[in-house]
């Protein structure tokens, strides 16, 4: 008879090279069947343990099982990782094959399954996920749960006894999660598989069987959601917060008039608009046959002061949107202004543009390249052409005001957290004081904490500095805490610009 | 858009060139570009000509797509002509205006020269239009596996390529995307010296090599993680298969190189 619990941690502490331990003493097991969600702030050991359950770690002292073999015996290591499929964060940096069918494969490969056989468990995998139809489609054609998906087929094609999921979700979209989440649900249902899912979202912990609270490499609680999210001051003291039963979502009688109406109150041109759009249509590929308009006859136009946010799926071409606010992107038809001017009249200005309207990407630590953060947030003050001194005051200045101390200003970006990277990149934008902060998902995949000094250090700017904030998110909680009006994209076009209020509602449930 | 690229040339289709087993398309080609070099006169070029015009036309791609694939190296074309033209000398002389000097012999080699060149680009350019990259790697894996028994590492430059073709799109994405973000902060790509322009894609390159580097390693690690150990004791989920087209479009080749052999000793004869 096959045991209850399919993963067994004995005493289990780990520590890297000679630093203080990341785990200490752990006791967990895991039942067969059963839905575990994970949960801690960034550091907490919570993927460390993920890596011992997959043998890419081994205990320093302790032991661990899966489904009766220890980890510490090399000879087991092939049949752990078959027992015990992983999913990692990043959706494009585990998929092997440029063809999805061959990379749910891949697995199977290694372990030298028969052609025959290997070509029904990869078909009955596809139709698991529901990407049958995709079996011949190259990853980069895939969405981001598309992707999730396809590794997740590529695990269950070894037919594993669990899934360990790393954060998997952390890099996805609010469909993208779900599909994702659904796909879980019905392996449990159908084949009865043990999911280990390591998560920063409070709410999909809050749809698990089970939940673990790591701490500073501890357990500090465990149980179903109901008991572990009762101990509020515990969770808080964990830096996470509470599931939210609240959703916001968008109200059913909006009509596409707001629009127009509130971007056109005043006269075009007007010069109280920090940013003002007037039939603004970009396409990608222009007279190729990959044609495609991203967006078609943009007109709002944001006051000064304000703080928008922008909110639609993804592909609905909230990025382009914002990318022609600092003149990264020209208009195929229409036009911006900012503070009243036509950014594109004078080509030679659009480098000015930029330093008033200061953009941030998605991800922006990705793009740091300095040796050192003070050098790193230094670079846009630089390119502005001020002085040593300016640059100098300008640095330490928003180094202070988005928490990094001068301690960290001397380090490389490559040696602090990762929440520490995101901030010295966003302060990269803040210290070219720009009077309009645009930013693409500041917050994306930062765990609670994380997220809630960076929304908190944008708001210090926007009310320092008067500045016009608009920010793109999935998360309509977020938009309807910080901004004033919410912009709502759909297919290329806007449709709808209004006040918080009278965009979005609660949905209780 | 950059999610819409293609990756190398490759049309998909679903004529007999598409069907032949990748295999022996890579030998085919290989006696084709064998035939070209086997030529030793017009008679014999043309044959090969022949050859591969036949095989573009059953391939059904369009003309216009195959005088495409021309473009790119028509200034090697150009230049192979000129220098043909002007230093062969030889025969009746056609020409003579102040140092230029055409003969007759020049014209005929520069003919040859051309001609050989547009149908070696044309071979070649079928090969990659009718096989998707990842089929023509897993060719030249089966193809030259039996190198393995002298150490060679096919299956992993096999792999190699696999991984490279799979991550082009993803890089690419990625270059445009860090390039926009320094533009963001006043970095400047397009003035100045051929100097400061080098130097000023350090932004780029730098987050783009760390970003690869980061990349290859949880790429290792999903790997490990589903078993890969090398490339002993693998199976596969492709399997290709030769049926009697194959073997019938490989000898059509060889009676065809074999004409060409002919034709060039029946003249010298």
């Amino acid at each position: 008879m096959r045991k209850e619990t399919v993963i067994t941690l004995k005493d289990v502490s780990f520590h890297y090279g000679d630093s203080a331990n990341v785990l200490k003493n752990l006791n967990i097991e895991i039942k067969r069947g059963e839905f575990t969600a994970v949960v801690g702030r960034n550091g907490s050991g919570k993927s460390t343990f993920a890596k011992l359950l997959g043998a890419i770690l081994l205990p320093t002292s302790g032991t661990v099982e899966v489904d009766g073999f220890d980890t510490l015996n090399e000879d087991n290591h092939s049949v752990i990782r078959r027992k015990a499929g992983m999913v990692f964060q990043n959706p494009d940096n585990q998929i092997v094959s440029s063809v999805v069918e061959e990379d749910v494969a891949f697995a199977l490969e290694n372990m030298g399954v028969e052609p025959k056989e290997m070509r029904k468990r990869v078909d009955d995998a596809l139709n698991t996920v529901g990407l049958y139809e995709h079996r011949f489609h190259a990853p980069h054609q895939l969405s981001g749960g598309q992707k999730q998906r396809v590794a997740i087929a590529g695990i269950i094609a070894m037919r594993p006894e669990c899934i360990i999921l790393d954060e998997a979700t952390a890099m996805l979209d609010p469909v993208g999660r779900q599909e994702v989440l659904q796909t879980l649900y019905k392996l449990i249902e159908q084949y009865g598989v043990t999911v280990l899912h390591i998560t920063h979202y409070m709410n999909e912990a809050a749809d698990a069987d089970r939940v673990i609270v790591f701490d500073e490499g501890c357990v500090l609680l465990d149980g179903t959601p109901d008991e572990v999210f009762s101990q509020e001051e515990s969770i808080k003291s964990a830096g996470l917060e509470l599931p939210r039963d609240v959703r916001f979502v968008l109200k059913s009688n909006l009509n596409r008039q707001t629009v127009t109406e509130l971007a056109y109150a005043k006269e075009a041109g007007n010069p109280e608009w920090a940013v003002k759009t007037e039939n603004l249509t970009y396409t990608y590929g222009a007279k190729t046959p990959f044609e495609k308009t991203a967006i078609k006859d943009i007109n709002i136009g944001i006051k000064a002061g304000e703080t928008v946010g922008v909110i639609g799926h993804s592909g609905s071409g909230k990025s382009t949107l914002i990318q022609h606010f600092n003149g990264l992107l020209k208009p195929a038809a229409g036009k911006v202004y900012i503070d009243g001017e036509d950014i594109w009249a004078d080509k030679k200005k659009i480098r000015s543009i930029r330093f008033k309207a200061g953009l941030v990407f998605q991800y922006p630590e990705h793009q740091i390249f300095e040796e050192t953060v003070y050098k790193a947030i230094a670079f846009g003050p630089k390119n502005m052409g001020l002085s040593e001194d300016e640059i100098d005051k300008r640095v330490r200045e928003t180094a202070a005001m988005v928490g990094l101390s001068e301690q960290i200003l001397k380090k490389s970006p490559f040696e602090i957290s990762g929440g520490q990277r995101r901030r010295t990149a966003i302060a990269g934008v803040l210290a070219m004081h720009p009077e309009i902060l645009v930013l693409d998902e500041p917050a994306a995949g930062l765990d609670p904490e994380g997220k809630n000094k960076i929304f908190s250090l944008i708001q210090t700017y926007q009310q320092k500095k008067d500045a016009t904030v608009v920010i793109v998110s999935h998360s309509m909680e977020d938009i309807a805490k910080y901004a004033t009006k919410v912009l709502v994209m759909n297919e290329s076009e806007a449709v709808c610009y209004d006040t918080v209020q009278n965009v979005l509602t609660f949905n209780e449930n | 858009m950059l999610k819409d690229i293609t990756l190398g040339q490759y049309l998909p289709g679903n004529s007999v060139v598409h069907r032949i087993d990748p295999r022996f398309k890579l030998i085919i080609t290989a006696v084709f570009m064998g035939m070209l070099f086997a030529a030793k006169d017009i008679l014999g070029l043309a044959l090969g000509g022949i050859f591969a015009m036949t095989a573009f036309g059953m391939s059904g791609i369009s003309p216009r797509i195959m005088f495409k694939s021309f473009k790119p190296l028509l200034p090697l074309v150009l230049f192979t002509a000129v220098f043909d033209l002007f230093f062969i000398k030889g025969g009746e002389v056609w020409l003579n205006w102040y140092f230029i000097e055409i003969t007759q012999e020049g014209v005929d080699v520069t003919v040859f020269m051309v001609l050989r060149i547009l149908f070696l680009i044309l071979g070649t350019s079928l090969l990659t239009y009718t096989t998707s990259p990842i089929v023509l790697t897993d060719a030249i894996e089966r193809l030259f596996s039996p190198l393995k028994k002298l150490k060679l590492p096919v299956h992993e430059f096999a792999l190699m390529m696999t991984i490279a073709l799979r991550f082009i799109p993803p890089l690419l994405q990625e270059t445009d995307k860090i390039m926009s973000a320094q533009k963001a902060r006043g970095a400047d790509f397009e003035s100045g010296n051929l100097l400061k322009r080098v130097k000023s894609l350090t932004p780029v390159l730098i987050p783009l090599f760390v970003s690869a580097f980061m990349r290859a390693e949880e790429l290792a690690l999903a790997m490990t993680c589903r078993g890969y150990t090398g490339g002993e004791g693998r199976t596969r989920l492709r399997q290709i298969k030769s049926g009697v087209k194959d073997y019938a479009a490989l000898t059509v080749t060889v009676l065809f190189f074999a004409a060409v052999i002919i034709i060039g000793n029946l003249q010298l004869l």
